[in-house]
């Protein structure tokens, strides 16, 4: 009872979280200058013409009026039209390029798990130790260099100098698709795998001076197993809220990634949104890539009590 | 052992830090100018252009002076707004009636919701690109933690002796905050701020580097990182030189933060 009391708490801070990302981006259009009905309406309308627009867009209604509109078009993925180029909807522009940050952020995802969670067990097993030491150099660089400083070293020496990956990807690509993905991933996959890294061997080597490891030991149980199904299971619980945290870094070192390998995803979208002034797209991309975060997030949540069956005692 | 080498590595930082504040300082001082071509395009480092010149024959180690100036100018202002407000909204969320403190706390969770790239990318789409956009953003999406850091720092302090024994002698709220509490904070404050001005440059550098932030002809590292790829080729140097100093300024920040912490804050460490 006490579980499904938490779930539902958790599940309305999402919600009000996801009202407040609708309601800030909502604010930004309405502040912004320019407006809506003149620069779709174009230059040569007449006054009838952007009157009609107006009122079609609802932009002579009272601002709460207007709110409720923009967040009941918004459940429905309907963000209006581009203000430029051929005036599509928003949606299509959001439908072509938020297939490639969602596989580039899984993948990333993906491998940042598998090798900070193994990095870091290795480390937090030899700790102190040669391995430990340079694995901990290895997580602080990551932490700390920026991916457009990683970005040119990794193209400099893999399509450069070695001429093994091609430098960005283009609309008619000779190679498979994953020798495009594999630098952009794994410069996206740097900082959550360092972070990762770091906190499973903080967490290890917590977890191996506990008595249950001294006890099993001692009981006899071998070190593989010892490692793998009695420390790992305990060490890896803060690691997966950490998952969850690292796809908000994910989620924006993408608009790094897409600007420098030219991929056609939401980050560079929003850029070139910015750029042209194109407020629905900027307004629709920042309400997606936020209310992204917001769900994976809530997710991570969701899946740690079934995880752990000490959060689940523990619950309010 | 470990004490030592975080302190020599805090001395380290600690100097370049000195340096690099003199030569953004003395940037204006310099012989060319970050706009004006100073000899023939793309020449290497030599005595009379330290780190060569650029695709338009302009003094790269000026660029990076003047981009260490704009750096600076833009971390300190973000720094200082941010602990403005941090300082205003945290003791305000401990000490004023719970009408004001509590939609200001729920106002500074709600901000987290936001990764914070993303809410200053937002904030430059509506206020166009340039400088001072990128300050007003970045202040806005860094008052936060400020704000909850000053917060559970001053709940741990309001019930200590010195706190309680003032205002039983009918020292008001705004005194207490200023004259008790927040000289208790200085130090930490310092730290932080020392570690949050790193990601200040860096999301700076960032937003310069994506092309909506610090505009041509003002160099910022990030624009120099993102027009240096076109040459990547060629003149590897190019982009060597921004990348080096800004990876440098962002170790030595953290370096000088975590030993400040440290020394003021001995649990952390």
């Amino acid at each position: 009872m006490r579980l499904a009391k938490a779930l539902f708490l958790r599940l309305l801070f999402g919600l009000l979280s996801l009202l407040f990302i609708s309601f800030v981006t909502f604010v930004a259009n309405e502040a912004a200058p320019g407006d809506a009905a003149l620069v779709l309406a174009g230059e040569k309308a007449s006054p009838e013409t952007i009157a009609r627009i107006r009122h079609n867009l609802g932009l002579d209604q009272p601002w709460p009026a207007r709110y409720v509109r923009y967040v009941g078009h918004a459940a429905r993925g309907d963000f209006g039209t581009s203000y430029y180029g051929i005036k599509e909807p928003v949606s299509d522009i959001l439908a072509r390029n938020l297939p490639m940050t969602i596989r580039l952020a899984t993948s990333a995802i993906l491998l940042a798990s598998i090798i900070g969670i193994l990095l870091g067990t290795l480390a937090g097993l030899y700790h102190n130790r040669f391995a430990d030491r340079s694995v901990l150099i290895f997580s602080t660089l990551g932490v700390t260099l920026p991916n457009f400083v990683l970005g040119p070293l990794f193209v400099y020496i893999f399509s450069l100098q070695l001429n093994r990956l091609p430098q960005t990807w283009s609309y008619d690509r000779p190679l498979p698709d994953w020798m495009y993905l594999i630098m952009p991933v794994a410069l996206l996959a740097m900082r959550p795998t360092a972070l990762l890294t770091r906190l499973t061997r903080a967490s290890m080597i917590d977890t191996l001076q506990q008595e249950f490891i001294r006890t099993a030991t001692a009981k006899g149980v071998p070190r593989g197993r010892l490692v793998f199904r009695h420390a790992l299971r305990n060490a890896i619980l803060p690691s997966i809220t950490a998952i969850g945290t690292s796809c908000g870094y994910l989620l924006t070192g993408s608009f790094v990634v897409e600007r420098f390998f030219i991929l056609p995803g939401i980050g560079r979208e929003t850029i070139e949104a910015i750029q042209q002034g194109n407020l629905p797209v900027i307004q629709a991309c920042v309400f997606v890539t936020g209310a992204m975060f917001i769900g994976i997030n809530l997710l991570v949540d969701l899946i740690l009590p079934m995880l752990d069956p000490r959060i689940r005692e523990s619950q309010v | 052992m470990k004490r030592f080498r975080r302190d020599s590595l805090l001395w380290v930082g600690a100097g370049y830090l000195v340096l690099l504040a003199l030569v953004a300082l003395f940037a204006p001082t310099l012989r060319y100018g970050y706009l004006n071509q100073a000899a023939m395009p793309l020449l290497h480092a030599s005595g009379a252009h330290w780190m060569g010149t650029d695709e338009l024959g302009r003094d790269v180690f000026e660029r990076i002076a003047y981009g260490a100036r704009i750096s600076l100018e833009v971390g300190l202002s973000v720094q200082a707004i941010s602990l403005f407000f941090g300082v205003l909204v945290g003791s305000l969320g401990e000490f004023a009636p719970k009408w004001i403190g509590m939609p200001l706390m729920r106002l500074t969770d709600g901000m987290f919701a936001f990764p914070d790239i993303l809410l200053a990318i937002l904030l430059i789409g509506v206020i166009g690109m340039g400088k001072t956009p990128v300050i007003v953003a970045l202040s806005i999406t860094a008052w936060p933690s400020v704000a909850r850091l000053v917060k559970t720092q001053i709940a741990s302090l309001r019930d200590r002796e010195f706190v309680v024994a003032s205002r039983a002698m009918g020292a008001s709220v705004f005194a207490v905050v200023t004259k008790h509490i927040l000289p208790q904070l200085w130090g930490i404050l310092l730290a932080v701020s020392m570690v949050d001005l790193a990601g200040t440059i860096l999301a700076e550098s960032t937003l310069s580097f994506l092309g909506v932030g610090v505009q041509a002809p003002e160099p910022s590292w990030g624009s120099m990182i993102d027009h240096a790829r076109a040459e990547l080729q060629s003149e590897p140097m190019q982009i060597v030189w921004p990348c080096l100093v800004l990876s440098l300024t962002i170790f030595a920040l953290n370096f000088v933060g975590e030993g400040l912490r440290a020394a003021v804050d001995p649990k952390s460490g």
